[in-house]
């Protein structure tokens, strides 16, 4: 692939890497709930999900009943999850670990970043971008990244529509360039042009529809546009945050998970067969303590769960099974373990993405166990 | 500013609203509007002569102008032509002789950034230090009159680059800044390469801090041995071998940095405050065998003299040379550096035993650096820098420019791996978006913290053609004048230009 062929041709073969980031550590007991396993309700006799109300995968796990607008997904086995997951920190730090979780590891610059440098020089002004109001870590040092709120952003005449000849003046003078700057801004124009013909007021895809009042759900609503009006979007950081449920954790999860499970349906119903070149990729920092606390919440602890959705993922599978809650395989103060580091399981994801031979470099300093995803 | 102890500092009274990160972080709204009384009228006054180039191309003083300043102000290439290219260089090149009390005022509020000895930095608000660090860098770049030593830090910081993200870099690159990259980047290149390597940043980026042999089985950690050689000096191929890294990397265990709790690598070696991070030399944790590098024998039982053994043997290679000639050519030649070019400043290099002035004057004397003029394009950080310098801007260099920097992926000590944001074009050829619409909002005043303005700027420059000739460092086009005045933005246009993408 030449450098500037990207959007001056129309691929649809390229590939886009959503990132959802649950921030404050999400209870992955809560979201994704061992149903069957009697220790969690012994352990969590006022928290736990309780087996008639939860939707169930398979044997052993169900889904918090607010996330069931993940259930088609799951039953097109488009959706994998893994239990046990999280990083190697164990200060059970927000910070920190969120922190060496972006970076993938004890190293500078984001993993993310690392992935699209991985991918050679960038195609598009619109390679990388976060619905945030700065860069998260995991794209710092990426090769181009932008920090956004609305796509108006990306338009060259915000605020300038007195000057319609602007454009075409600029073009004039590009095109009197040689060949790789003629190139670049028409990469650019073409970006442009792609940004501007978006209908911001267009009805979603497959009748899908956005909580117009979630700005979680407005956020993928703007990825999946860029993604639709093909601008060339490698990479898109989205978070969700809130999760800390030291206190009445029933309250505060209940409205999170319900807009996480229906902007994750909403997205994937508006992008239709455009999943098939789409991933989401939902983690969170840490999960919460096993046992509850008085509070009717739960403390900081290990393991949690991770999301994989569209994209080609081998759905329909909860990875690597399930240790139970005994106390030996309980860490620390009584925390589900992690079992799968999530690098692990973005490794075989990021292959799919165009980096099979860069994992290495994306996670360096890791000896890395790719699950079958 | 000279280096100052907090505790002068305070004693002095003047920085006490610098006393601790959370004082810093309820007064920083107070600091903005106060800057503007503390840093006042940073833009240059427009008085003296102005007259721009009236050449059709680069001039040789447009060209020296656009490589080696962050670009040309109003007024600067008269004020440059007047006094000759040469002065010009001679006075660029002996920093210490320019009176630079403008830059000064602008950065002398961000006091943190100079605190000695390092440890007292560890006080400070982590998150704060780096973002100071950026905007000082920043407001260096478009303010200070010492340019050339400007574009010069920016160029040493991408060569012993270092990512304030990782570990405690974020305390220790603002010491990384002010004793390697500035105390040296107009230097001897050996003084350079022997403070980088005892650099606390630089012992954790690149994990000298670790490099430890306390037992015969240890392994010594190759990571700063590695890219000292295959970054640093001799270049990838440079002749080294991975025999010579494991034998560099022996040759310096036990150099690391005092820690505050037990970090497994500094020993029972825990420090009060003030010394943390200060450089030491564990000679328990030193292998002290015989060692070969590149061809040399270092004998037994030298120590800590290992260090400078080695970087007498790296520095004096004469692949560094080379290495640092081809970057130098790089970046102010072409992306693909003429090998002439690259002789030349090798000579220079080599004859002046790795000093960076007469490197440079060599690079500059060559005929391939006088036909290069309006060839290079510009990297991020130089295009907004020089665009701000153009339009005689007032700025606080703080987020609303930061956020441009960002979606064009240079923001100053951003760049993750050790090897330094890239020179070439191709790398940035994707921010061209970005470039058009800061064009766009700067002549239109519409960056937070940063304003022009621009019919004074004309009116004080003699009218439209005189404001594109300093902002092109020519007279425009015909059809750049004419595009200027259809597009309905003369500025913007000119900014967004492919002629002021170049340099």
């Amino acid at each position: 692939m030449g450098t500037f062929g990207h959007l001056t041709q129309e691929q649809d073969d390229s590939r886009t890497l959503v990132v959802v980031f649950l921030r404050g550590a999400a209870d992955g007991l809560t979201l994704v709930a061992p149903i069957a396993d009697d220790d969690y309700h012994r352990l969590r006799p006022r928290l736990a999900v309780k087996a008639s109300d939860a939707v169930p995968l398979d044997g052993t796990f169900g889904l918090h009943p607010k996330l069931a607008a993940l259930e088609a997904a799951w039953k097109d086995g488009d959706l994998a999850i893994a239990h046990g997951a999280g990083g190697e920190s164990d200060t059970r730090s927000h910070f920190e670990a969120q922190d060496l979780m972006e970076h993938g590891g004890p190293v500078a610059g984001g993993w993310l970043a690392r992935f699209l440098r991985a991918r050679g020089p960038v195609q598009s002004p619109l390679a990388a971008v976060a619905l945030a109001p700065t860069l998260p870590a995991s794209l710092s040092g990426a090769p181009s990244a932008a920090a956004f709120a609305s796509l108006d952003e990306f338009s060259l005449m915000e605020g300038s529509e007195h000057l319609p000849h602007f454009p075409d003046q600029l073009r004039r003078l590009y095109e009197a360039e040689g060949p790789t700057m003629r190139a670049a801004a028409a990469n650019t124009f073409e970006a442009l042009r792609r940004i501007e013909s978006i209908d911001r007021k267009a009805s979603p895809g497959h009748g899908a529809e956005y909580d117009a009042n979630d700005p979680f759900a407005r956020g993928l609503r703007q990825i999946a546009l860029l993604i639709k009006a093909k601008v060339g979007l490698d990479a898109a950081s989205v978070d969700l945050g809130g999760w800390d449920s030291h206190f009445t954790q029933q309250t505060l999860l209940e409205p999170l998970m319900s807009r996480l499970g229906n902007g994750l349906a909403a997205f994937r119903q508006d992008l239709g067969p455009r999943m098939a070149t789409t991933t989401v990729v939902v983690m969170t920092e840490f999960g919460r303590r096993v046992g509850e606390n008085t509070a009717f919440g739960t403390d900081h602890g290990r393991g949690s769960a991770m999301f994989v959705l569209g994209g080609g993922t081998k759905g329909g599978q909860v990875l690597g099974g399930w240790p139970g809650l005994h106390p030996e395989t309980l860490e620390g103060p009584g925390d589900l373990p992690v079992w799968n580091n999530y690098r692990n399981i973005l490794a075989p994801i990021l292959a799919r993405h165009g980096t099979p031979d860069s994992l290495g470099e994306i996670f360096p300093d890791f000896s890395l166990n790719p699950v079958s995803l | 500013m000279s280096p100052i102890n907090r505790r002068q500092f305070v004693v002095t009274g003047v920085g006490a609203v610098a006393l601790s990160a959370a004082i810093f972080k309820s007064v920083q709204g107070w600091l903005g509007e106060a800057g503007q009384y503390l840093g006042t009228n940073l833009a240059r006054p427009l008085h003296g002569p102005l007259t721009p180039p009236s050449a059709a191309d680069l001039d040789p003083v447009a060209h020296l102008l656009n490589r080696f300043t962050f670009g040309a102000g109003p007024g600067d290439h008269a004020r440059v032509s007047a006094m000759g290219a040469e002065a010009f260089l001679d006075k660029q090149f002996a920093p210490d002789t320019i009176d630079d009390a403008v830059c000064d005022r602008a950065i002398a509020r961000f006091s943190e950034a100079w605190w000695e000895p390092l440890g007292e930095a560890y006080e400070e608000d982590d998150e704060a230090l780096t973002p100071l660090l950026r905007r000082v860098t920043l407001l260096r770049a478009i303010y200070s009159k010492r340019q050339l030593l400007e574009v010069m830090c920016e160029f040493w910081s991408d060569h012993f680059n270092i990512d304030p993200g990782k570990g405690d870099c974020r305390f220790a690159k603002i010491d990384d800044d002010r004793n390697v990259v500035r105390a040296h980047a107009l230097g001897n290149f050996r003084d350079m390469l022997r403070a980088s390597a005892l650099s606390p940043a630089m012992l954790w980026y690149l994990d000298g801090r670790a490099n430890t042999r306390l037992t015969p089985e240890e392994k010594p950690n190759e990571n700063y041995a590695r890219e000292l050689m295959e970054l640093h000096t001799l270049g990838v191929h440079g002749g080294y071998t991975q025999e010579d890294v494991m034998e560099v990397a022996r040759c310096l265990t036990g150099w690391t940095i005092l820690a505050k709790k037990d970090d497994g690598f500094s020993g029972n070696l825990l420090s009060p405050m003030k010394d943390r991070a200060k450089v030491v030399f564990r000679k328990e944790a030193h292998d002290d065998g015989p060692k070969r590098v590149l061809g040399q024998d270092i004998p037994a039982g030298l120590g800590e003299a290992d260090l400078d053994r080695v970087i007498d043997i790296v520095a004096t290679h004469p692949s560094t040379a080379r290495f640092l000639a081809g970057k130098l050519c790089a970046r102010f030649i072409a992306d693909e550096p003429p090998a002439a070019a690259v002789e030349a400043a090798e000579k220079g290099f080599t004859d002046s035993k790795g000093d960076i002035k007469t490197t440079l004057r060599a690079l500059i004397a060559t005929p391939e650096f006088q036909q290069s003029a309006g060839t290079k394009f510009k990297r991020p950080i130089h295009f907004i820098v020089s665009a701000l310098r153009a339009t005689n801007a007032q700025t606080d260099a703080d987020r609303g420019i930061l956020s441009y920097l960002e979606r064009m992926g240079q923001v100053p000590f951003g760049y993750p791996t050790p090897d330094g944001y890239p020179v070439a074009a191709e790398a940035w050829h994707t921010t061209l978006l970005w470039r058009w619409k800061f064009a766009l909002a700067l002549s239109n005043n519409k960056i937070d913290g940063t304003s022009i303005q621009r019919d004074k700027l004309t009116n004080a420059l003699g009218g439209d053609d005189a404001l594109m000739a300093t902002v092109l460092n020519r007279r425009g086009s015909e059809a750049e004048s004419d595009a200027a005045l259809q597009s309905g933005d003369r500025l913007a246009l000119l900014l967004a230009s492919p002629a002021f993408q170049h340099c």
